[in-house]
């Protein structure tokens, strides 16, 4: 594989990993209401293929943020303890929507040099032509 | 005269082999083709399996923008193969 073929297959992979990342906001922001929710968060690693870092990410196994549940107050939920109290999600819907646009503009870098490298390649192939 | 032409067929007998067609070359536009051919093979595997649902977009995308850069290589390099030839087709002898 040349390198432009290279930089397009690491840039997928980044791209794909933003991806993985989105849809564990997604899940975060749709499960807000579900009571004992503990948010999702993804790592990031390299990816290792025989031995040597090939330069491609992954997005690594998923951690449960283990922060304090929020308390919320009403004692008619059928979870509710003696103090009216039941244990909410930890998801704080500004830190995902943060996390989404983070994600949103390291997508758009891969893209970007994902078609640099097209780009580049293709320009190589035009002196050829003439 | 007769040391000129002999000169002249020595001439030729030494230059003789260099117009003679290399075989090395074709091994490596064949296997060049095997490769081509294996991509265009590879995409067309990742494309099914992305409309079925199996394979992410982005591995499409990446095998599909490699085999393009791969056919317009091939068309470029055949076309260049034509050129030549022409070329010695209009070669006065």
């Amino acid at each position: 594989m040349n390198d432009f073929a290279r930089a397009s297959v690491i840039s997928a992979s980044g791209m794909q990993a933003q991806a993985d990342r989105l849809r564990h906001v997604s899940e975060n922001i749709a499960n807000a209401d579900t009571p004992g929710y503990h948010r999702k968060t993804v790592s990031f690693q390299s990816v290792v293929e025989r031995g040597r870092a090939s330069g491609e990410v992954t997005s690594g196994p998923v951690r449960l943020d283990q922060s304090a549940l929020a308390q919320i107050y009403d004692p008619g939920h059928p979870m509710a303890d003696e103090t009216g109290h039941y244990a909410g999600s930890n998801v704080d819907l500004v830190i995902e929507i943060a996390d989404a646009r983070e994600a949103q503009r390291s997508y758009d870098a891969n893209l970007k040099l994902f078609d640099q490298s097209r780009q580049m390649s293709r320009a190589l192939l035009e002196l050829l032509r003439r | 005269m007769d040391i000129r032409s002999t000169i002249a067929a020595t001439g030729y007998a030494i230059n003789r082999p260099a117009t003679a067609p290399d075989p090395s070359p074709g091994g490596a536009i064949a296997k060049a083709a095997s490769d081509f051919a294996q991509s265009l093979h590879q995409t067309e595997t990742t494309a099914k399996t992305a409309l079925m649902g199996g394979a992410d977009p982005h591995a499409l995308v990446t095998a599909l923008a490699q085999t393009e850069l791969a056919i317009e290589t091939a068309v470029t390099m055949r076309n260049k193969v034509v050129e030549a030839y022409q070329e010695i087709l209009r070669m006065p002898v």
